[in-house]
């Protein structure tokens, strides 16, 4: 209390002094830019309402977002963490996760220091008999392993497998680069097969961007939404609500929304219209409305173009033969006559169960309700055919030119770090440089001809592959910020792999990965530890935000980088010397922030001391931007340098032909593998085009497995405080609760609150059915987040394990698992 | 003296529950006990379902049924205007739970919702029902503020331990005012889509007084007569104001 | 006039198993109480606050209010046929009383705080702080009542006066615990004006239920009775009594009707009340009691039935005003389970075997059966 009245009584000071005035409006309009810029830093980050209370500025790790928190601690104690209002994606604003973070760091179940399993017996029921070890005989025994395997010339059976990666410290400049110095293919698979790389490549091989794209709702004035569940969990959440409020509830004009999705959510009530759609068709409807803005004529003739004689050639279900001179785009008309011809609204009414009508109105209101973007994520391709409904989708913003525009979609930019402490390449032995794990296979098969040539990771191909000793067999494995053995589909083949090679986990929860494990090597949690996290994509512009710790490890625990330092330093060979140059994570964060210097950011962060104190350096804008098909480059004062074909393709459209690809040329470039591999009709194959599901199961139910908006990267299982929130549209407080129609209910003869046993191929899991309009008669939906059989005392037993009867089939293209494309059958437990 | 006020403005609120989950960081809730909820309600059917849902926070009512019934004045309302409990007078009677047309009180010695029971995890010595290391440091019994002792009732107090300490005069707790923004009550502050507004109803010129005017702001369940000082926008405009909140009219 | 001469077995067996209920009511709610707190209870916030503890001290309450109705037809309206159960009755409104309060306390977060700070804050508008009150002062004036008759002093001025204030703060007392339900407008199952009336004339029921139970069991029978008692059992009380339980019946009835037609939300709960077999019950047993009164015949049976079929009565009242959920969405079911836990049930026979051991001992020591000599 007094320390904030100090600040206030100073900053009336400044502002009378006149140095401060225009700094104090700017307190007022922004959320507090104004404090930095004239007090100290230690004052600054003591403003709060008790003197005893000290405020740091962290990261939220609740979900991919990275939203900048302010962590309250008095006496030792974290009590509360609120938005960083500095922070351009937290604005002071938080999500319903944002606020679990003390319970997360009080967890009583945490793994209390490093441990070594003394029951060579592995298994559910198996005791792992863990015994505490000093962090000097944990590291050495991973050293001593990796150390082992490569004298061998067997470091490929090494691998480090991630998940929530968050930038330099842990992966970047740690993590990433063991995989060279060491010498293994394995080192570094990370979970995105698992995530969202659906969408990656689906606008990879459209626009040639291999990532998510970054968003300008604030300026949208339609967004049609496919299974992204903006209001619940897709991110940045916090930012998505903000953005809401706004574009609903302030925004003249009001932003109109059209949401898809398989079951009515709180996204789709909160639209103007809700098209609940069957599983797995989402390309259809996608198709259907690219169909209608062409025979309709309302594609934007400045991105796309237009026929060469001015006159609008599509007509439905005829072929166009006129020359059409396109301008950033290409294909459009092959795309018409192999494809879209045929897919009239009431074809796609047949395919997806949305009234022809309904297709046809929301097609002209997209088309028409400019600036206007269709984004899509998981419920739109976790399906065999979901890079094909991804490129549909994504061909909309092509149709109505929102790529790169004001109210459309991008991509992002990386923060100005400095360089790391050292580099890599100056640390390569021979062995490292020339090894035979050069000649080896990752152990997923990504990027091979037998597997998946497409992916960016196929974690979940691991226990499979390893079983079945091809390519071969792995020795030992370490796992980051991922539980496969839990979250993976077909979960149970983990275990089995598991038993067989010795394990390392580094995470502080005791989870199902943590309970096959030999070694345990637990990470500091997010309040406790140093750490650097560049954005996901957000607005484009880049930003980098840092973890500092709000109070000291609560246990004998250590920063999964400094553990990777630590291991690294105890390799044999000059890697030992790499690692030993980064010192540890403070110091590689040190070196990053060198960068700032040059760069400041737009909040004043120019030091690694103003990067702790802020939490964020960001510097806006994004630099590029198209207006009604004209691109250009920022210039410092506006978007005013205008843009060459060359400049776009290398900067933007990073496609072979530099324009947004109908006829994908990426997919072209290896079409003799997508045809054998998919079956493809080689007419068709690299346009977005409607192929049915291949649907797992043979049950007569959808099987949709969503995720919470309460869903905290996996630790909601264990906190009772999420759990009894966990499900609020369906009422599922004490475990979620599978919703299913009323219909099936009645067919099979049980009632809300019984009971049920949902059968796949693969097993059974029982669950408490909600019986409810909520979901469509042919679909059940059950979220995943509880079927725990470890994971701390509340997650232990509750609830249902969904992935251990999800089929473990991916997307031949992305390698994206096919989590919600399950068909199962229901009956009375 | 102010008399504080809440505006819940139900065309922005997404239903996200940072409300609920602020609130029992802020005040150190059981888990499915928080002094606000998030209410949802089906209704309609497939493929047109209706999905609805109200944040229900505490109404802090001018006529206070639950204060009217407490035989010892455990319940009270401050002078800004705010409905508290004395948890040094509560003889745990729920007669104000049953009073209570908005079903927004809390009696402390109740079986746990999500088993094991979190209170013999963190278990509570002396006065405080159960004591949980991540507590804020506020602990003030008059105002019914920080851990509950046991057998007594709980409910929302506006963040009495933020909204007291706020600068007299204030018009509007306006959490982007980073001089106040320490006073704000943590479900106003962290409120995403900006849906909720605190100040002063007895200020003509406060933004929550504007905002009533401007939106027709209406009350739940109005035929009581308790009369909250937490006002609902839906959007509706005058014609949904002119409707009196009902339990029927679950939205407003 | 009879004197000690009965002390038949059926007291003392009362009294034993009275005893016996004690114990094992009080070790069984103290275990649970003292180990698990009132999560021993049943009840929740999401919805019954007020579970069967409420029950039965709202049950015992009204059953002493009605035990002085009974008391006052000979004592204050000058009925004196009706003196031989007199004293009995005003005994036992004390001791019925008491077990009401008995399981309040065990109830209540904070029984012994209440004990100053209702009366140091005093909330005029309360009712519950003028039932309290109300009933505090009957205890005193009670007791004095029975210390007045006790000495022979019953028909002084100041032993009727002091019999008149017991007899209204009786009906205020009873009446106030009516308003504290019936002026609930946030529970239309409760709310309405006349619910101190139905409590009163309920509480009649009860009352005159155990003044007959009692009486039955002090003679072991009419062949047993002195004949001044057997005539006002064979006569004016059976008659009065089925009067009284006729109206009733037809009041609960005219309930029910209502409860089931309107719509008004919050009666919903009706659908649910008369869907529960223990509605039936109460129906049968009330109705079945009715014409026994009207037949004179098995008046200890009709009694036990008008007892079963109030507790009834008053547990659909005080719990079905709370099934239905005020606000609570998707979170709960469209009704709340409720079912009284082990320890609840023990407060019930705490609340019995405090009554029922308190008249026997009343009977054994302190002459119950006395009446003026004129």
């Amino acid at each position: 209390m007094e320390l904030l009245k100090k600040l206030i009584s100073r900053r009336r000071f400044l502002q009378v002094s006149g140095a401060g005035t225009a700094a104090g409006a700017a307190v007022v309009g922004s959320g507090g830019l104004g404090i930095g810029q004239l007090s100290t830093l230690k004052e600054a980050t003591a403003a709060t309402v008790d003197s005893n209370t000290v405020v740091n500025k962290s990261i939220c790790a609740q979900c991919p977002a990275r939203c900048g928190i302010d962590v309250y601690t008095t006496n030792g104690k974290v009590h509360a963490i609120y938005g960083n209002a500095g922070h351009p994606i937290a604005n002071g604003k938080g999500c319903p996760k944002m606020h679990l973070g003390t319970y997360i760091l009080y967890d009583p179940d945490r793994f209390k220091g490093p441990m070594k399993r003394t029951n060579p017996k592995k298994g559910r029921d198996e005791d792992p008999k863990f015994v505490p070890i000093t962090w000097d005989e944990a590291w050495q025994t991973v050293a001593d392993r990796m150390n082992t395997l490569r004298d061998k010339g067997e470091s490929h059976r090494f691998g480090l497998f991630f998940g929530r990666g968050w930038g330099a410290t842990d992966v970047g400049v740690t993590l990433a680069p063991m995989a060279k110095l060491y010498g293994s293919p394995n080192i570094g698979i990370g979970h995105s097969s698992m995530c969202s790389d659906g969408s990656v490549l689906a606008k990879q091989c459209t626009d040639g961007n291999a990532s998510y794209s970054s968003y300008d709702y604030r300026n949208a004035n339609y967004l049609l939404m496919f299974g992204a569940n903006f209001l619940e969990s897709f991110r940045p959440y916090n930012n998505n609500l903000q953005v809401w409020g706004y574009i609903r509830g302030e925004k003249a004009p009001k932003t109109r929304v059209t949401a898809v999705d398989v079951h009515m959510n709180q996204t789709l009530s909160a639209s103007d219209r809700a098209l609940i759609i069957k599983p797995g068709t989402d390309g259809a409807l996608a198709l259907a409305i690219a169909h209608v803005i062409l025979t309709e004529g309302l594609w934007d003739r400045n991105f796309v173009g237009n026929f060469a004689d001015g006159q609008n050639h599509f007509k439905a279900g005829e072929p166009v033969d006129t020359a059409f001179n396109e301008k950033w785009t290409q294909g459009l008309t092959e795309w018409w006559n192999v494809e879209l011809k045929d897919r009239t609204p009431k074809w796609a009414e047949g395919v997806t169960t949305i009234p022809a009508d309904l297709i046809v109105k929301t097609a002209r209101e997209f088309a028409t309700t400019k600036p206007a973007i269709a984004l899509f994520e998981r419920g739109a391709h976790n399906h065999s055919n979901g890079v094909l409904n991804g490129m549909a989708i994504h061909s909309l913003n092509a149709l109505v030119g929102s790529l790169f525009a004001e109210g459309g979609l991008a991509y992002q930019m990386g923060p100005a770090y400095g360089p790391a402490p050292a580099n890599p390449d100056d640390h390569l032995d021979d062995y490292a440089k020339n090894g035979p794990h050069k000649d080896v296979p990752r152990i997923d098969l990504k990027g091979h001809e037998d597997g998946y040539l497409f992916a960016k990771n196929m974690l979940q191909e691991v226990p499979k592959n390893h079983l079945a000793s091809k390519p071969y067999k792995m020795d030992t494995v370490m796992f980051y910020m991922t539980n496969p053995v839990f979250s993976s589909p077909d979960a149970t083949a983990w275990e089995k792999m598991l038993a067989e090679v010795f394990v390392i986990d580094t995470s502080p929860f005791p989870g199902e990965t943590a309970m096959m494990a030999d070694l345990i090597l637990p990470d500091s949690t997010y309040l406790e530890r140093w750490q650097d996290a560049p954005t996901y994509p957000f607005q484009g512009w880049p930003l980098a935000q840092i973890r500092t710790p709000a109070i000291k490890p609560l246990y004998d625990t250590q920063t999964f980088g400094n553990t990777l330092i630590e291991i690294g330093k105890r390799l044999k060979g000059p890697a030992s010397e790499y690692y030993a140059k980064l010192e540890n994570v403070e110091n590689i964060l040190r070196h990053l922030a060198k960068g700032f210097e040059t760069t400041p950011g737009d909040n004043g962060v120019n030091s690694f001391e103003s990067w702790v104190e802020k939490g964020v350096w960001y510097k806006k804008p994004y630099h590029w931007r198209q207006v009604r098909g004209e691109f250009f480059e920022w210039d410092g004062q506006g978007w005013n340098k205008p843009m060459s074909a060359e400049d776009v393709k290398k900067k933007l459209l990073k496609t072979e032909s530099g324009r947004f690809e109908f006829k994908s040329s990426y997919l072209d470039s290896k079409r003799d593998w997508v045809l054998e591999k998919t079956g493809r009709d080689p007419a068709k194959f690299n346009f977005p085009h409607w192929e049915e599901p291949r649907y797992t199961g043979s049950g007569d139910l959808h099987f949709v497995t969503s995720k919470n908006a309460m869903h905290a990267e996996g630790r909601s299982a264990n906190l009772p405080n999420a759990i009894a929130l966990m499900q609020p549209t369906a009422g599922g407080r004490r475990q979620v609760c599978a919703e299913v129609h009323p219909s099936v209910a009645k067919a099979k003869g049980f009632k809300d609150g019984d009971l049920i046993r949902i059968k796949s191929t693969l097993g059974e899991i029982t669950a408490v059915a909600r019986v409810t309009e909520l979901t469509r008669p042919d679909t059940i939906v059950l979220p995943f987040e509880h079927g725990h059989w470890a994971h701390g005392r509340w997650a232990k037993g509750r609830g249902s394990h969904v992935d251990s009867i999800i089929d473990n089939q991916s997307d031949r293209i992305s390698g994206m698992a096919n989590y919600y494309t399950g068909k199962v059958t229901v009956e009375k437990a | 003296m102010a008399k504080w006020g809440m505006v819940i403005d139900l065309e922005k609120c997404t239903g996200c529950q940072a409300c609920s989950t602020a609130c029992q960081m802020e005040n150190s809730r059981l888990p499915g006990e928080n002094y606000q909820d998030v209410l949802y309600y089906t209704e309609g059917r497939q493929p047109t379902p209706q999905l609805k849902w109200f944040p229900r926070p505490c109404m802090h009512c001018e006529e206070p049924s639950c204060m009217h019934v407490c035989p010892t004045k455990a319940t009270y309302k401050t002078e800004d205007g705010v409905v508290l409990i004395d948890w040094d007078k509560c003889i745990g009677c729920k007669y104000c739970m049953i009073a209570c047309p908005y079903g927004v009180r809390f009696y402390t010695d109740e079986k746990a919702l999500i088993e094991p029971n979190i209170k013999q995890v963190f278990k509570g010595d002396g006065d405080l029902s159960w004591n949980p290391p991540y507590k804020g440091p506020q602990q003030d019994p008059k105002h019914g503020v920080g851990i509950q002792p046991n057998g007594v009732v709980s409910k929302c107090n506006f963040c009495y331990h933020k909204i007291s300490k706020a600068p007299k005069g204030t018009a509007d707790l306006d959490e982007s005012n980073p001089e106040l923004v320490e006073y704000v009550p943590a479900c106003v502050r962290t409120c995403a889509p900006k849906a909720r507004y605190f100040g002063d109803l007895d200020n003509p010129n406060s933004q929550v007084s504007r905002l009533i005017s401007d939106k027709q702001g209406t009350r739940l369940l109005d035929h009581t007569g308790n009369k909250p000082q937490v006002y609902y926008l839906t959007g509706g405009g005058a014609a949904a104001a002119a409707v009196p909140g009902t339990r029927a009219n679950k939205k407003a | 006039m009879a004197t000690q001469t009965h002390g038949s077995g059926a007291v003392t067996a009362v009294m034993m198993a009275g005893l016996a209920g004690l114990v094992i009511s009080l070790a069984i709610a103290f275990t649970n109480l003292v180990s698990g707190g009132h999560s021993a209870f049943n009840t929740g916030s999401d919805g019954v606050s007020w579970g069967l503890p409420v029950v039965n001290y709202v049950f015992f309450a009204l059953t002493s209010t009605g035990l002085t109705l009974v008391a006052s037809v000979a004592m204050t309206f000058g009925n004196k046929a009706w003196y031989p159960i007199a004293k009995r009755c005003v005994w036992l409104s004390l001791v019925t009383l008491v077990a009401g309060f008995a399981s309040l306390a065990m109830e209540l977060g904070h029984p012994f705080r209440m004990l100053w700070a209702i009366p140091l804050n005093a909330q005029l508008v309360s009712q519950l702080n003028w039932m309290g009150i109300f009933y505090a002062v009957f205890l005193v004036l009670g007791i004095l009542k029975f210390m007045r008759i006790h000495g022979g002093d019953w028909n002084s001025s100041g032993s009727k006066q002091i019999g008149l204030a017991a007899l209204v703060t009786e009906l205020l007392a009873g009446g106030m615990l009516g308003m504290a339900f019936g002026a609930m407008a946030m529970r239309p199952m409760w709310y309405g004006n006349l619910v101190p009336l139905y409590f009163i004339l309920t509480a009649a029921c009860t009352g005159g239920a155990f003044a007959v139970l009692v009486t039955c069991l002090s003679y072991g029978g009419p062949d047993n009775m002195p004949e001044p008692v057997r005539k006002l059992m064979q006569g004016s009380l059976p008659m009065a009594f089925a009067a009284l339980l006729g109206l009733t019946i037809l009041v609960i009835g005219y309930r029910t009707v209502i409860g089931l037609w309107s719509n008004a939300d919050g009666l919903q709960v009706w659908d649910a009340v008369v869907a529960s077999p223990w509605y039936w019950v109460e129906a049968a047993l009330l109705i079945g009691a009715f014409f026994l009164l009207l037949q004179r015949k098995a008046l200890a049976v009709a009694a036990v039935m008008v007892i079963g079929g109030f507790f009834i009565d008053r547990y659909d009242f005080v719990i079905g005003g709370q099934l239905l959920p005020l606000f609570k969405g998707s979170w709960v079911p469209d009704l709340i389970a409720y079912t009284p836990s082990t320890t609840e049930w023990m407060l019930t026979l705490l609340a019995f075997s405090i009554a029922f051991f308190g008249w026997a001992l009343g009977e054994k020591m302190l002459k119950l059966d006395a009446a003026p000599q004129d």
